[in-house]
């Protein structure tokens, strides 16, 4: 099997990718779970104590999580169930999983699939080793055909666990980006376009620099680009006075033919940006993020 | 970016010394200065002890007349504190204004050990006035308790104002002259702090997140709190950007707030950081700029050891 990417996985696949940040992972679980949305599935995150920065990065991606949460599609399964089936035996997980695939389609949806916070299955606690839960899993994948992810963060894993776990998956999603350190994730989401997720800060302020140059640079090679060259800010959480001062210097140095877009940019960056005169820079179009984030409910 | 400065050199600060012999001489001078104020038809500022505004108020009334606070208690003594909130008061005033008109006068019981806040009020005051259209006059005793309160009088004020009218000081001093003769204005020594961690500038982000955590249990709102982040990330930065490559910070939670100190072992070129408003084109200096505007007390000053700032921020 050759998966890229997360919207390539389907009914069937039992995938695991392993995420370089704390951002990667926010964003490869969003996208898979957003995947699950847009397809008419039953979608099921296991949570230990990291649902709430994946529901965020759903919300700063514009998915309709609050629509999703109340129709029951999307489901947020409490720490305490999570663990709890890591201290089940086997046979209890299949049946809990079978119930819940079958359930989904009692429900109507178009099929079921998952993800989580499996990290407390990697201490063992009822002396079942996580690869027997992954295997007991991939039996379950193939019976009812559904979809699972399996993340392996360097954060919750150590590098020998995730050396394992990989080596008991057939898929591995790339988690591809122009630049991620840990603190901020560069990545380009089309040819004109970037962005930003976690924190810009004096140790990776030329990055960003450097991104912007050279998407300018594309731009101005390609005849087809438009005049805008979009930085996407809904996932950056935190930018220093002088990372605000260069995305100024940044578009105020602009060719006259281009504009620098910052969109969906967080009250607390559009603060700094305020205070840093991006209101006065002509070739600077600042967006703030909507302050309702489901507009999606309406429709 | 292309912005010229809208203050033309006419309309700059204008900072007069005035000596007094004593407080009936001084309610004198200041009653007699804010009536030929008032009468001008100018807008009047004050920033003088308790007594002397009462007598300025029964004098001349409230019209016209603003008084300009004056920080105490943890976030008092810093001369430069004063100033930026001077500064960003009057900035406010004169958006509005063609310009206005300042009535200062010396308060012994801001005097401290020494009188050395005087010293740096004033030349912060010079820096941080600089482009605004304001003409102060500072009241002074001829015969101060601290000799120094005297001495820094004379050589921060460009002007003198004699029998009414402006004369240039010829011992007039530009502000980092004056500060560079005097010994640092270390503020009062705290007790051992709460919390104290090195860093370098890749550990930034766990400063930020000392400061976010911290935030919360102190009573800060979650906008101020994102706003203290910024202001400490921006001290914490400058230190390992422009102080030296590893540095120090350390808290204080208080009931009354967050104080903070940051410390580096290098030298900041210039003793009074981030009084002077940013040039938009200008890209360095902004961060403690900033620090200033969202922080209660903003203090630096430096030593053998390097350069030290605390700060103080209140929910």
């Amino acid at each position: 099997m050759n998966v890229r990417s997360a919207d390539d996985l389907r009914a069937g696949d039992h995938a695991c990718a392993v995420p370089v940040s704390d951002e990667g992972l926010w964003e490869l679980t969003a996208r898979f779970l957003a995947c699950g949305l847009a397809r008419g599935e039953k979608v099921v995150y296991f949570d230990d104590g990291t649902a709430e920065w994946v529901l965020d990065r759903l919300v700063e991606d514009r998915s309709p999580v609050r629509r999703a949460l109340r129709s029951g599609q999307l489901q947020v399964v409490s720490a305490d169930v999570t663990r709890g089936a890591f201290r089940s035996p086997l046979s209890d997980v299949r049946s809990l999983l079978h119930s819940y695939a079958d359930g989904a389609l009692a429900q109507g949806w178009n099929g079921f699939r998952m993800t989580g916070q499996q990290s407390y299955g990697a201490l063992a606690p009822a002396g079942i080793p996580l690869t027997a839960y992954d295997a007991a899993l991939d039996e379950v994948v193939a019976e009812r055909s559904l979809t699972a992810l399996c993340l392996y963060d360097h954060t919750h894993y150590t590098d020998a666990q995730i050396e394992e776990l990989r080596g008991v998956h057939r898929a591995e999603l790339a988690t591809a980006s122009a630049y991620d350190d840990g603190l901020l994730r560069i990545t380009q989401t089309g040819q004109t376009s970037v962005r930003l997720a976690g924190e810009a800060d004096h140790s990776n302020r030329p990055m960003i620099q450097r991104i912007i140059g050279e998407t300018l640079d594309r731009s101005l090679r390609s005849a087809e680009a438009g005049s805008d060259i979009e930085l996407n800010l809904a996932s950056l959480r935190f930018l220093d006075v002088a990372g605000a001062v260069l995305l100024v210097h940044a578009a105020e140095e602009f060719p006259s033919s281009r504009r620098l877009l910052l969109t969906d940019v967080r009250p607390a960056v559009l603060r700094v940006l305020d205070r840093c005169g991006a209101p006065f820079a002509a070739q600077l179009v600042v967006r703030e993020a909507r302050v309702d984030p489901t507009p999606e409910e309406d429709a | 970016m292309k912005v010229e400065s809208r203050v033309p050199e006419t309309t700059r600060l204008r900072h007069a010394v005035q000596y007094h012999d004593g407080p009936d001489d001084l309610r004198d001078r200041a009653v007699a200065f804010a009536r030929a104020t008032v009468r001008m038809g100018e807008r009047l500022a004050l920033a003088v002890p308790d007594d002397v505004a009462e007598a300025v108020y029964s004098a001349v009334g409230h019209a016209g007349v603003v008084a300009l606070v004056t920080p105490r208690g943890p976030s008092g003594g810093s001369g430069q504190t004063t100033a930026a909130l001077r500064a960003r008061e009057l900035r406010s005033l004169v958006q509005s204004d063609a310009g206005v008109t300042v009535l200062a006068a010396h308060d012994p019981a801001l005097d401290g050990f020494d009188g050395r806040y005087w010293t740096e009020l004033d030349a912060a005051l010079n820096l941080a006035l600089d482009d605004l259209p304001v003409d102060m006059v500072c009241l002074y005793p001829g015969f101060p308790l601290h000799l120094e309160v005297l001495e820094g009088a004379r050589a921060n004020h460009p002007y003198e104002l004699v029998d009414g009218a402006l004369r240039e000081n010829p011992r007039h001093r530009c502000p980092k002259e004056v500060l560079a003769e005097r010994d640092p204005s270390t503020p009062q020594v705290l007790g051992p702090p709460d919390v104290s961690y090195r860093y370098n500038s890749w550990q930034l982000h766990e400063v930020r997140r000392m400061i976010a955590r911290l935030a919360p249990t102190l009573g800060f709102d979650p906008v101020r709190a994102e706003d203290l982040v910024l202001a400490v990330n921006e001290v914490a930065t400058n230190a390992v950007e422009h102080g030296s490559p590893q540095a120090e910070i350390q808290l204080w939670a208080m009931t009354g707030g967050l104080v903070c100190e940051v410390h580096d072992t290098g030298d900041l070129g210039e003793p009074l950081p981030g009084l002077v408003a940013p040039h938009p084109a200008e890209a360095r200096g902004r961060g403690v700029w900033i620090a200033r505007q969202l922080c209660d007390l903003l203090h630096v000053w430096r030593d053998a050891a390097g350069t030290h700032v605390r700060m103080h921020a209140t929910p």
